[in-house]
């Protein structure tokens, strides 16, 4: 990609004459930068998890926010810059709150999507008359689960803008390892339980440090209960099952 | 709402039936939208021929007493019964002796005639224009509801328990839709040699 | 330039009484609508005379509006707004684009209730200068049961089992309740309230016109021809029903 580099990669905005936006994609690379997160689509639920890593044993893990609610259905997990999500969360929230306001009905998760997609190409120079947001690309990618009446989903958004929908997808650092690893232990029967486990197994597998209750989040949004952040108690539980169903295979 | 015949509120109605005629009227006196009574009767019987008054209360007072003074003159003059076309034209050329200074009142009158047995309704405005109806009559603030009702609700020749159906139901329901206007019901079925008074259970808001 | 010619009185151009023009922006134009929804079935009806003060402008303008919706014909939406015709047809066109709007950005029928959500967004967004209309939306909901909204000028509104709007209203009204929804009637034998069921479709469309006919004969803003929109699974029907032309 670097042997590539030119003045094209200059201006924001700016095609090279391969017809490519190098901006854009050196955002996406920044995404390998972040942490793994980890997003898991069952029929009972979505589950995502997201790797925590401490940048010095000073740091209050409980500060690091790798995955938040956009609304009682929906919510992401981050991984890349993940300051610039705020925006994009925001606008979520924002466009997700309207939507029940106006049509007295949850926003579908595809929209809700849609719409923190159609942020992301606003940055550059801006059209004639119109003023642009941003002076760069996003830096972060999104991974949204949510739970509407097409039942469990997760999409998968990325500073170009595009989205697509998966049923288990690993974005950041280690997310080539992770994708793979979802690759083969992925089936559609999967329950939000068997989903939990795989979550952690796979974070476990592509983290430097020793998977723990403190190092790993994970949330699940279920029709029954929407988002839900786990507590530090079950945390505690769903780790200490992983490592009691490793004991018999050692 | 300072529109006098839209203080105290209330409903009346009038209908004709085979060899019958009622007239009924809601319960209700307020003061705006304040509810003063719910025992205030709108309908007065001279003889054997009835009028309903709704109106501003105090002129309704007033009319009664003065009908009944003028009806009560009548009766001694004359040594017999006030017939109700007679009495229509009564309350007629009363209301118009104040025609620059109006009671406040939408009289209806209700009664057969012992002559020739054939039932007699008529309405007024205020200033006494008479309203010679063949099938029914309303008046009070609850006119507009009360005609949906009386028009879509009554038939010709309706028998007396009938009549008394009909004339309940409008009343009721009309008067469901009016805030000035309900607290009960009163329901008078006359026929040729019987007078028949109900009062109506209704609800009270 | 012939002013010179007429002799005017003394009093007509006294510096002191300035001459005032004031614009009023709204205008009743009459008739009526009422909405039924029913098991299987919305309707939606009005007559189609239009008025302003004592003159007809014309016998024949329909005024219920089909919006049509993804879902097939079964999931279209009946929309009427009653009052100033002017601002009625502004908001039903912008309710129509707005739908239309709402199925591309999220590839599903627009449901009733949301369309109703929609329609009180719009109407309470001109507080300030309202849209001079009752409006009555109807429709099936996903299970396809009839559904009836209604409206006040600024965005008010409820789910009914009926609802009548416009010049008669208040003549059919108390007729709905009664025949509808069996208010202040009795069971015989045992003296209790009657229950309000779903009325049968040729039931309603026999009320509907009787309704009509009779607030017809009493009220001047209404008449010539009744116009009834009925939802189904089917679709959309519509039917005409003459009423007096006096």
């Amino acid at each position: 990609m670097f042997l590539t580099r030119s003045e094209y990669d200059r201006g924001v905005s700016t095609f090279s004459p391969e017809g490519r936006l190098f901006q854009v994609e050196y955002a996406i690379e920044a995404i390998k930068l972040g942490s793994t997160a980890i997003g898991v689509a069952t029929a009972e639920g979505v589950i995502l998890g997201v790797e925590k890593r401490a940048t010095s044993v000073l740091l209050e893990s409980s500060s690091i926010e790798k995955i938040v609610e956009i609304d009682r259905h929906i919510g992401a997990a981050m991984s890349g810059l993940t300051a610039d999500a705020r925006t994009m969360i925001d606008h979520a929230r924002v466009e997700s709150q309207n939507h029940r306001l106006t049509f007295d009905e949850s926003m579908k998760v595809e929209s809700v999507t849609q719409s923190v997609c159609d942020l992301a190409l606003r940055f550059g120079e801006g059209a004639d008359g119109e003023e642009s947001v941003m002076s760069r690309p996003f830096g972060v990618a999104l991974l949204i689960a949510g739970v509407d009446e097409n039942g469990p989903q997760l999409y998968h958004a990325d500073p170009s803008g595009t989205f697509y929908r998966y049923d288990a997808k690993a974005i950041g650092s280690g997310s080539e390892g992770a994708q793979a690893e979802l690759q083969n232990e992925y089936h559609s029967s999967l329950t939000l339980a068997e989903a939990e486990q795989l979550v952690l197994k796979t974070l476990k597998q592509v983290m430097e440090e020793k998977l723990d209750a403190k190092n790993v989040q994970l949330s699940s949004v279920t029709p029954e209960q929407g988002f839900r952040i786990y507590s530090d108690d079950e945390m505690k539980a769903v780790v200490e099952r992983l490592e009691g169903s490793e004991v018999p295979l050692v | 709402m300072s529109d006098p015949s839209s203080i105290n509120g209330g409903a009346i109605v009038a209908m004709v039936g085979k060899d019958c005629v009622a007239i009924a009227c809601d319960m209700r006196l307020g003061m705006q939208a304040l509810t003063v009574s719910n025992d205030f009767p709108k309908i007065y019987q001279y003889n054997n021929t009835f009028i309903g008054l709704a109106g501003l209360a105090t002129d309704v007072l007033t009319l009664s007493e003065v009908f009944r003074y003028k009806v009560n003159m009548y009766n001694l003059r004359e040594e017999r019964d006030i017939e109700p076309e007679t009495f229509a034209n009564l309350v007629s050329s009363t209301l118009y002796e104040k025609r620059f200074g109006p009671y406040f009142v939408g009289p209806i009158v209700a009664g057969i005639n012992s002559k020739t047995g054939k039932p007699y309704i008529c309405g007024f405005d205020l200033i006494g224009c008479i309203n010679f109806a063949k099938d029914f009559v309303v008046g009070g603030t609850t006119s507009h509801q009360l005609f949906g009702m009386c028009e879509s609700l009554w038939e010709p020749d309706l028998e007396p328990e009938d009549l008394f159906e009909t004339i309940s139901q409008a009343l009721m329901n009309a008067q469901d839709r009016d805030a000035m206007s309900g607290a009960g019901g009163l329901v008078y079925i006359i026929t040729k040699d019987k007078i028949v008074k109900r009062l109506l259970k209704t609800r009270q808001d | 330039m012939y002013a010179e010619h007429f002799s005017e009185p003394a009093t007509s151009h006294v510096a002191s009484a300035p001459i005032e023009h004031q614009f009023y922006p709204y205008a009743s134009n009459g008739g009526t609508i009422l909405a039924i929804a029913g098991a299987d079935y919305a309707l939606l009806a009005g007559d189609t005379r239009h008025i302003t003060g004592y003159s007809i402008n014309t016998r024949f303008r329909p005024s219920i509006h089909t919006l049509e919706n993804l879902g097939g014909p079964e999931r279209a939406i009946v929309v009427a707004a009653n009052g100033f015709s002017a601002d009625g047809d502004a908001l039903v066109r912008r309710l129509a684009q707005r739908a239309e709007w709402y199925t591309y950005n999220h590839n599903k029928p627009l449901s009733v209730s949301a369309c109703a959500r929609l329609v009180q967004t719009m109407l309470y967004g001109k507080r300030t200068f309202p849209y001079y209309v009752h409006t009555i939306v109807a429709g099936l909901d996903e299970s396809g049961r009839g559904e009836v909204y209604s409206f006040d000028p600024v965005g008010s509104y409820e789910r009914e089992q009926c609802r009548a709007g416009g010049s008669a209203a208040s003549l059919l009204m108390p007729f709905l309740d009664n025949q509808v929804n069996k208010k202040n009637q009795y069971d015989a034998a045992t003296g209790l309230p009657q229950v309000a069921t779903d009325l049968p479709l040729e039931e309603t469309l026999k009320l509907v016109k009787d309704a009509f006919s009779s607030v017809t004969e009493r009220h001047i803003h209404v008449g010539d021809y009744l116009e009834i929109k009925i939802v189904t699974k089917e679709g959309v029907k519509v039917e005409y029903f003459p009423l007096k032309r006096d």
